[in-house]
């Protein structure tokens, strides 16, 4: 105890030093709003590269497992070769081009969880763009750097999807309520549609960003509470955040004219 | 030296004074003289060091406020107070600092080359910490090279009026 006030003692001008300079580099940051965003630019990037790195060496630890996957499913698309029109939908929209991109830090552990890819703007990748696996939707991109792009998960309570019931095509918002990472809520499915247990959900063609007919997951649970014209539903999830690799980034072609056509009518 | 304190402080609400009311509203070629650098040249070389610090701080914040950089003027202040010593020595020569109590002994007793190595010293440093600073990023280098260089004669060409005017007569 001695010892450490006698240091302090000995080294009190260059420690007021450093406190008042730390606090004033604090100020800095936390008031401009430049050297704010220009800071998190920065240690963003240098953050993603190592976790880039942390990737490439737990990738090749996984090499086995992934192997095995990919033999699985090729024999699964072999036995579907026949109907492929039918069954993958990644190629039926010709509408949307597919980037393939790999998941490098994911969370499912919060209410907001945002997840980061290994492409970015070198990839022409541009925010508000949709990212989806082979059987789930996994986000929107939010945020991009040149080699980077972080996308708020599915699995954030900030997020809306448009989804519709694949046998009745009633149109609804998916979106989750931070309890279980595989189950989701759809909501504003009205009383007169005929839903039952087990009922595949799909993406709607509501919106630019995701293409139509992705799956999304099986109703596990419907109510309709008291004095209420829209069913509570309850949607399990066929992708697994939590493990997913291999996603797609999906551009539509048409984005930026449908969105000036809706500017266009915002004038009225 | 007892009335050293009472010195230090009416020299700083005097330089901040005129720093925030005159010498923020002119503007030439674009660049508004920076006084303010005057109570760190000046500031008497026995003072508590810790306490010295503490005064170029709260200089620093108020100064911010006036100019809307929240801790950009405090951040490069600091860091040109850490380099005083270093410039004093260069372009003073070895020195007995417990001899030297005032400032104005060093107006008096030194040569003119002398006073501007150290005021171009110190001048330099310190505009080209605040511009970088203010870009954060060495893309503009040029931008900020150029700033540094006209803000640091304009400036210099003041402050030595100005150092003229109020610490020569001091001496005595």
């Amino acid at each position: 105890m001695r010892r450490i006030i006698d240091f302090l003692i000995k080294n009190i001008h260059s420690l007021t030093f450093t406190f008042l300079l730390s606090f004033s580099f604090i100020q800095i940051i936390d008031k401009n709003f430049y050297h704010n965003s220009k800071f998190n630019f920065y240690s963003n990037s240098m953050i993603n590269s190592i976790n880039g790195l942390k990737q490439n060496f737990s990738e090749y630890f996984e090499l086995k497992i992934i192997n095995e996957n990919l033999i699985k499913e090729n024999t699964r698309l072999k036995n579907n070769s026949n109907n492929i029109a039918e069954n993958d939908s990644i190629i039926s929209d010709e509408n949307y081009t597919y980037i393939p991109a790999k998941i490098i830090s994911n969370s499912i552990k919060f209410s907001k969880n945002f997840i980061t890819i290994n492409k970015g703007i070198n990839q022409k990748i541009d925010v508000e763009d949709g990212v989806i696996s082979k059987i789930g939707v996994i986000g929107i991109i939010n945020n991009n750097s040149e080699k980077f792009s972080t996308l708020i998960s599915i699995l954030n309570t900030d997020l809306k999807i448009n989804a519709k019931v694949k046998s009745t095509n009633h149109f609804g918002s998916l979106s989750w309520d931070a309890n279980n990472f595989q189950i989701m809520n759809l909501d504003d499915i009205p009383k007169s549609a005929l839903i039952k247990y087990g009922d595949t959900i799909q993406t709607g063609g509501m919106s630019s960003i995701f293409p139509e007919n992705i799956p999304i997951g099986t109703i596990i649970e419907h109510s309709l509470p008291d004095a209420s014209n829209y069913y509570e539903i309850k949607v399990k999830l066929f992708e697994d955040i939590g493990s997913v690799n291999n996603v797609y980034v999906v551009k539509n072609k048409f984005k930026q004219e449908i969105k000036d056509l809706e500017k266009s009518n915002e004038k009225y | 030296m007892k009335n050293i304190n009472q010195l230090v402080f009416f020299r700083f609400l005097f330089i901040i004074l005129s720093q925030i009311l005159i010498f923020n509203n002119i503007l030439i070629y674009g660049i508004s003289p920076n006084i303010y650098l005057i109570f760190l040249i000046v500031f008497p070389l026995t003072y508590n060091k810790s306490l010295f610090y503490i005064y170029v701080f709260i200089a620093g914040i108020i100064l911010d406020f006036f100019s809307n950089t929240y801790g950009i003027i405090t951040f490069s202040l600091l860091l040109s107070a850490w380099f005083r010593p270093y410039f004093l020595k260069f372009s003073f020569g070895h020195f007995d600092a417990s001899k030297v109590r005032k400032t104005a002994d060093y107006i008096k007793e030194t040569s003119l080359y002398q006073k501007l190595t150290f005021l171009i010293l110190m001048y330099f440093t310190h505009q080209f910490l605040l511009f970088s600073i203010e870009a954060f990023s060495f893309e503009k280098l040029d931008w900020i090279i150029k700033k540094t260089l006209i803000s640091t004669i304009i400036s210099i060409i003041l402050c030595y009026i100005f150092i003229l005017i109020f610490y020569t007569k001091n001496a005595r």
